[in-house]
């Protein structure tokens, strides 16, 4: 199979469960469902499907990173008012 | 208590310059500062009676710093935390680890929790794992081998 593609869904893997680790319902929640979104997918073999799981996987890491941001804002915002 | 016994030993100091001359005193209350810092330090790091050392010399500054230092890596000390890794990895039951055994064959663990277990490993040892080389590392011998490979430690 391709090994290119392998290698993407495992760096994906990895930046999610870094970013999972300040997840605000805590990691092993996160954790947790990261595992089973990853499982539920696992017989996939169609390339062009796995292309496109793992382009959602970025979207995800987006969504993640926007989330923080926004606690990050929140937070400050608070302690200005 | 540190800051008690400096203060004690300059004014012990004082008193027996009976101030003959002020500026010599305040050349010594200006190094005060400077051993106080110092004797924390030997506190710190738990040495034995720095305060003794000092105060009976009273203020010859010894030239002896310590850093924060690990103790140096052997491959005991590598095999020994790898296992204490993975040990507290939920998926793995203590009593069934050794360690020549296969994370997916002996253990029954996947590929997603192998890698977790390298990143647990790079978090352990502050180092990173390339994914090409972190995929063949199955065993926890493996593991070892590769983190004394990479720290230079041999035999």
């Amino acid at each position: 199979m391709a090994n290119s593609l392998r290698a993407e869904v495992v760096q994906l893997y990895k930046t999610l469960l870094f970013l999972g680790r300040e997840y605000p319902k805590g990691a092993d929640y996160f954790r947790d469902r990261l595992r089973a979104a990853f499982a539920k997918n696992k017989d996939v073999s169609d390339p062009e499907k796995i292309k496109e799981l793992i382009s959602r996987g970025e979207f995800v890491v987006k969504e993640l990173e926007a989330l923080y941001y926004l606690r990050k804002y929140r937070a400050l915002k608070k302690r200005y008012y | 208590m540190a800051a008690r016994i400096i203060a004690r030993c300059v004014r012990s100091l004082n008193h027996r310059a009976v101030y003959s001359n002020r500026i010599n005193t305040a050349a010594t209350l200006t190094a005060a500062p400077l051993t106080h810092g110092r004797t924390f330090s030997y506190l710190t790091t738990g040495h034995k009676s720095p305060l003794a050392q000092i105060s009976s010399s009273s203020f010859q500054v010894l030239q002896w710093r310590q850093y924060g230092d690990l103790p140096p890596l052997t491959l005991e000390t590598i095999h020994d935390r790898v296992l204490y890794v993975l040990k507290l990895y939920d998926k793995i039951s203590p009593e069934k680890l050794q360690a020549t055994s296969h994370f997916m064959k002996d253990l029954g663990l996947d590929s997603l929790d192998q890698v977790e277990i390298i990143m647990a490993m790079e978090d352990e040892f502050g180092f990173e794992i390339p994914d090409a080389e972190a995929e063949k590392l199955m065993t926890p011998q493996e593991i070892v081998q590769y983190i004394a490979d990479k720290k230079d430690v041999y035999e």
